[in-house]
């Protein structure tokens, strides 16, 4: 029982930490882009390519993966999001990050092989040692460590004002003189190097598999809808309620149905609380 | 709409050598591949014509209609094959079923913003596929099932092409009948403006509602006479990627208009098949091209020719040459004198 705890848990908190990358993009660009699962993919398949394929100790595999999500995140922000949103047609970006994630997913299909391969052990630790295992409390601890630098880098940092300036409201901030496109490409970039650091954390747990992007895309969307758009603890408890709803799921009903019951969160959610549960109620503009 | 309009004149005689060359096809095409390849590109345009009204012309983005598709398959592959039904009878449950399945996905999600939307649908999509897997007894789960052939005379490629060609031309005919009138208008309306739609009165929700219906009875279709012309179908033919496809022929092709989104599938359909390497690359391309789509011409590629053809067509030179009155004027000049 325990184990299946810990198992949801770890596996929701890698969906937490791409919740809290779509949070970080959405702060600033109001953008959801489909491409976030992909960057944690990205960091798990280049971290293993590093560590496995090219003998690299696993701190520098592991920035390694922050600089592939990193620049991924900036070639986002330059190739799919800035001319789209110039453009000011609110669907466009949909399209545009869509493409890119499809691009990225069938590009690293190609590159590395449609088969999930293992993701080098990162500390010395004998397999047997069950819920202890560092493929649970990796993931865990990063998602966790995420949440509290980030919630640290918004209330703290001046950067961090300007991209909540931003969230709040991007028209008013440009007027006060913040550069917006700047924060704009900066928050994709720190979003890039977030989620490589949340797939590389992750990688033992999932594997390095091309095939991860969407998945996460849509769970961590799931997550972050359960929990609130643009709230970081709802995206926590999003991710560790969806985690744990799967595990359990799995354990009483067996694997088949997982997405079906994650999907069937997301529309109780939506029905009964349609900003979710720690989500701001806006008004809708009209 | 009138997108084509400077060809209404000749329209009659582009709408009649259409006719004759889908009509006279099995005698020209090369070989029984190119008629498998004519008949699927058929199959296909049964959905993406009513996907159309739904991505094209109301700007519902789903990328899911191959769960749809998978279940009218399925639906056919299990009455027809399965349980001995008369193959039309199978193909009408089939796409009665893929309607209803539009009713049930739609009334949740219509409801919900637009990325919310499409990722629903892609949501819906997977959980079919993980539905087949799950109830193997059923579905074959991961080995599949074979797709129950036409009887005569639809069984041979020819008939069977003539049979798709048929049902594409009165979906099309259907979606063009909703497209040119009102409907069509409000649907959009829908999509440009809806506050400025519901406040003239359009009733979002049931027209959202009804359209996406719409386009699950044409998946349910298309999904049996797919399973019927690949003539065995797994859940790894219902792959995600394939909707993208769908989306991407549609987008490329250009929203708001049906003469776009059916050349958009027909060459990206036959392309793939035509140039070796492409078939390689598979989706990365279709990845790329609605890339390239998206940032350069978001209208679809139906945009550029109209700019092309603009460019091209002489314009009418306005002759106002203008005539001296010069009687008037040596009167006013007497007058003054």
């Amino acid at each position: 029982m325990l184990t299946v705890i810990i198992s949801g848990l770890a596996i929701g908190m890698l969906y937490a930490a791409t919740a809290l990358v779509y949070n970080v993009m959405y702060s600033t660009s109001k953008v959801l882009s489909v491409t976030t699962g992909h960057i944690a993919m990205l960091g798990g398949v280049f971290g293993a390519w590093f560590v496995t394929t090219l003998h690299l100790p696993w701190g520098l595999g592991l920035l390694g993966g922050i600089a592939v999500g990193a620049a991924f995140g900036w070639f986002t922000e330059v190739l799919a999001i800035r001319r789209v949103l110039n453009r000011g047609d609110d669907h466009l970006w949909l399209l545009s990050t869509l493409a890119l994630a499809t691009m990225v997913q069938q590009g690293v299909a190609l590159w590395w092989g449609t088969e999930p391969k293992p993701f080098p052990r990162l500390f010395a630790q004998d397999f047997n040692s069950g819920v202890l295992d560092q493929k649970f409390w990796l993931p865990i601890s990063i998602a966790v460590l995420m949440a509290l630098g980030l919630e640290l880098f918004y209330r703290r940092t001046m950067y961090g004002k300007l991209f909540m300036a931003m969230s709040e409201d991007a028209f008013a901030a440009r007027a006060r003189g913040v550069s917006t496109d700047r924060i704009r490409l900066m928050s994709y970039v720190l979003s890039g190097a977030l989620g490589g650091l949340a797939g590389f954390a992750a990688g033992q747990l999932t594997f390095a598999y091309f095939a991860l992007g969407l998945t996460l895309t849509l769970n961590g969307f799931i997550a972050l809808a359960v929990g609130g758009l643009g709230s970081n603890v709802g995206a926590l408890i999003g991710g560790a309620a969806l985690g744990l709803l799967n595990a359990f799921a799995s354990y009483w009903f067996g694997g088949e149905y997982q997405q079906t019951i994650a999907v069937g969160l997301l529309m109780v959610v939506l029905l009964v609380k349609p900003e979710g549960l720690f989500g701001s109620q806006k008004v809708r503009p009209v | 709409m009138t997108n084509f309009s400077f060809l209404l004149g000749r329209n009659q005689l582009a709408l009649a050598l259409g006719a004759i060359m889908v009509a006279s096809l099995p005698w020209w095409a090369g070989n029984q591949y190119q008629l498998h390849l004519a008949a699927l590109i058929c199959v296909y345009w049964i959905l993406i014509s009513g996907l159309n009204l739904v991505i094209g012309y109301t700007g519902q983005l789903s990328i899911g209609h191959v769960g749809l598709l998978s279940i009218g398959a399925y639906a056919f592959a299990i009455l027809a094959g399965k349980m001995g039904w008369h193959p039309a009878l199978a193909l009408v449950v089939a796409g009665a079923l893929g309607g209803i399945c539009g009713l049930a996905l739609g009334l949740p999600s219509l409801r919900l913003p637009g990325f919310y939307f499409a990722m629903t649908t892609m949501a819906f999509a997977l959980i079919v596929n993980e539905l087949v897997l799950a109830q193997g007894n059923l579905t074959g789960g991961g080995i599949g099932l074979p797709g129950p052939i036409f009887p005569a005379p639809l069984d041979s490629p020819k008939g069977f092409y003539y049979l798709a060609a048929g049902m594409a031309l009165l979906v099309t005919w259907l979606s063009w009948n909703l497209v040119r009138r009102i409907w069509g208008l409000g649907l959009m309306a829908i999509r440009d403006n809806p506050v400025a739609a519901q406040a003239v009165g359009v009733p979002l929700f049931r027209v959202k509602l009804m359209v996406f219906v719409f386009s699950g009875i044409t998946a349910g279709v298309a999904g049996a006479m797919f399973a019927s012309l690949q003539s065995y179908i797994t859940p790894d033919t219902f792959v995600f990627e394939l909707s993208l496809f769908f989306f991407v022929c549609i987008v490329i092709g250009g929203r708001g208009s049906i003469i776009g989104p059916f050349l958009g599938t027909v060459i990206l359909t036959a392309m793939p098949e035509l140039v070796a390497p492409l078939a390689k690359l598979g989706h990365f391309f279709y990845g790329l091209l609605l890339l390239v789509v998206v940032l350069v011409v978001p209208e679809g590629l139906g945009r550029v020719f109209e700019l092309l053809l603009e460019r091209l067509r002489p314009r009418p030179e306005q002759h106002q040459a203008i005539e001296p009155d010069l009687p008037r004027l040596a009167r006013a000049i007497k007058e003054q004198g």
